[in-house]
């Protein structure tokens, strides 16, 4: 029998170190990294593919929902937490156990065991797509997580200038800055604000705010002209929608 | 509701009262007539019979509610309805009179006597229907007045109710939760250290308790609360959390509301530090601003942070205001300021020392 590998995250150290405590004795469990909040968290399981996450929720920056939603492999994940509250949520991501903090050296074996026995029958596990999916409906994130390699940008989408589709990926720009996320650019459309963002044209996405004016350069052809300087595009239908949010 | 008919005890008490007046009232009338028998033949059941007259004074109660009516109005409406009830008690004796005359073979001439004491009966008539009036609005101001005390006391124990549940409602359980998890995780690695979390912990749920159950505290009070806090999240925090604090020498004596600044401090952890990688730093600064305190609470807070945390941050918030407002009516001001990474809050209300009323 392969030994379970296992990333612990958790902010508080006394909280990883209990569960570690847990495990001490267990020759079948390999502790293969300890992290202090989301963004290690997410970087720990790419880099080093472990075959459990035992994820609190609520941590620095990220928080375990958020965690999930990064990782782009599909991972097994226990969560840890003093909340009861996420329950449900964490039944919608297929997350195997829900340990309640404080919880006991069985309780935990016993989750453990649930993991093994699903790592075995080869289980479908929590993705990134369902813990998006997770989110309480009617409900927006109130920022963009973006994956570069290992590390994780945050960007608030109040700080978002416009979106740009680009092949198979979407740009977003943010303050002189451009991040790329594999997405189209349609399913970016459903997350944003409407009352902020709008499709102006087959591949952008304006945030109003940043709209400086509207010049018409062709018959039926407009641009817009944001507060620095850019310009984008405009299409009919872009330019109706335009009007219509704006007045 | 009639004031006398709707109470038994009353009832009696007035009926009672109508003997004495009964006794009187036969006095007054033997100077008209033959014999004592005579006059209280006639006296007895107009008094059994003026007695339930006099309990429709209520009306005028109710028509000429005292609080605002001129004295005039008040004046005219008793004299009319007295006299009209007192002609009527008048007539009715009369009938009566007459009635018994025939009867009784011993009283001829009954009726004319009676006839002949006009005046004496409606004078008696007027003031005892005036006298019965009085009762009565006597007792509608008591009931009135009763009604007041209880529903101010209904409030008092509503809004008591209302402080409990908020109080309740202070106390995170995530906190408690978390906490245990510490003493869980020292219990092996560190065995002094969980008992002194154990120990900690009481404390502070004790404390909590005791000074929950108060009106007002001394400030000094309210910091010990809070040192305890912070002592049990410095060992869930570790370095991430630190704390300056300075307290004017001159505020020891003030007197705050329990558990106002405590959960404060809950919130500038659980909002602030708790969702920052590095942590941070908690600023608590007391001080008297001439007839004031001020209480200032600073923390650090994620400028890539969500809206999300600060729906908790503010029901305490709320909460703390609520409280405020209620204590010092229109003396109390909080404010709340955030900027980038910074959120501010600032009390300000009167201190009132100990022995000192408002």
């Amino acid at each position: 029998m392969n030994a379970l590998r296992i990333v612990i995250a958790d902010d508080e150290d006394l909280a990883r170190s209990v569960v570690r405590e847990y495990l001490k004795d267990s020759i079948d469990i390999e502790i293969v990294a300890e992290c202090r909040n989301g963004f290690e968290a997410v970087k720990a399981v790419s880099e080093l593919k472990p075959d459990l996450l035992l994820l609190d929720i609520q941590m620095p920056r990220l928080d375990g929902f958020e965690v999930l939603e990064l990782i782009e492999r599909e991972t097994n994940v226990i969560f840890t937490t003093a909340y009861d509250q996420y329950a449900i949520k964490a039944f919608g991501v297929h997350a195997i156990d829900y340990l309640l903090k404080p919880f006991s050296a069985e309780r935990l074996a016993e989750a453990l065991d649930r993991a093994r026995k699903k790592i075995d029958r080869g289980e479908p596990t929590a993705t990134a797509a369902m813990a998006a999916d997770a989110r309480p409906p009617g409900t927006r994130p109130d920022r963009i997580l973006i994956r570069d390699g290992s590390d994780v940008h945050v960007v608030p989408m109040a700080r978002i200038d416009y979106v740009e589709a680009q092949d198979d990926y979407v740009c977003f720009r943010a303050e002189g800055k451009r991040y790329l996320k594999q997405q189209t650019l349609a399913d970016v459309e459903t997350i944003l604000e409407p009352a902020r963002f709008v499709r102006i044209h087959r591949s952008y996405i304006l945030n109003v705010d940043r709209l400086a004016k509207l010049e018409l350069y062709a018959k039926d052809s407009h641009a817009a002209i944001l507060r620095d300087g850019t310009r984008l595009p405009v299409s009919r239908s872009g330019y109706a929608r335009l009007n219509s949010l704006i007045g | 509701m009639h004031p006398i008919l709707e109470n038994r005890q009353r009832l009696t008490l007035y009926l009672l009262a109508w003997f004495p007046i009964a006794a009187i009232l036969t006095a007054v009338l033997r100077r008209g007539f033959e014999s004592w028998p005579e006059a209280a033949l006639v006296a007895l059941p107009m008094s059994l019979l003026y007695a339930f007259m006099c309990l429709s004074a209520w009306y005028v109660c109710l028509a000429v509610p005292m609080r605002d009516q001129t004295t005039l109005r008040l004046l005219a409406t008793l004299s009319i309805a007295s006299a009209l009830s007192s002609a009527v008690w008048f007539a009715a004796g009369a009938v009566w009179a007459l009635a018994i005359e025939p009867w009784v073979d011993l009283l001829p001439g009954l009726s004319e006597r009676y006839n002949a004491q006009f005046t004496p009966i409606f004078l008696n008539g007027v003031t005892l229907f005036l006298l019965a009036a009085a009762v009565h609005y006597l007792l509608v101001t008591l009931d009135a007045s009763r009604g007041v005390e209880k529903r101010a006391l209904e409030l008092q124990v509503l809004a008591r109710e209302a402080e409990l549940k908020a109080l309740r409602a202070q106390i995170d359980p995530h906190f408690l939760f978390n906490s245990l998890n510490s003493i869980s995780a020292l219990t092996v690695s560190d065995p002094q250290g969980a008992r002194s979390m154990c120990l900690l912990l009481a404390d502070f749920l004790r404390t909590s308790l005791v000074l929950g159950a108060k009106q007002q505290i001394p400030v000094s009070e309210e910091l010990r609360l809070v040192e305890g806090f912070l002592s049990i999240e410095k060992i869930r925090y570790g370095n991430r959390l630190s704390v300056e604090r300075s307290v004017g020498p001159e505020c020891d004596g003030c007197l705050v509301p329990p558990l106002l600044i405590q959960p404060l401090v809950e919130n500038a952890i659980r909002h602030g530090i708790a969702p920052l990688i590095e942590g941070g730093t908690v600023r608590l600064d007391i001080q008297r601003a001439g007839p004031a305190i001020e209480i200032l609470l600073e923390n650090p807070i994620d400028p890539q942070g969500t809206q999300r945390v600060q729906t908790g941050a503010g029901l305490g918030l709320e909460n703390v205001k609520s409280r405020l407002a209620r204590l010092f009516p229109g003396q109390a001001n909080v404010n709340v300021s955030r900027d980038e990474d910074r959120f501010q809050v600032r009390l300000r209300f009167p201190c009132i020392r100990l022995g000192e009323t408002q």
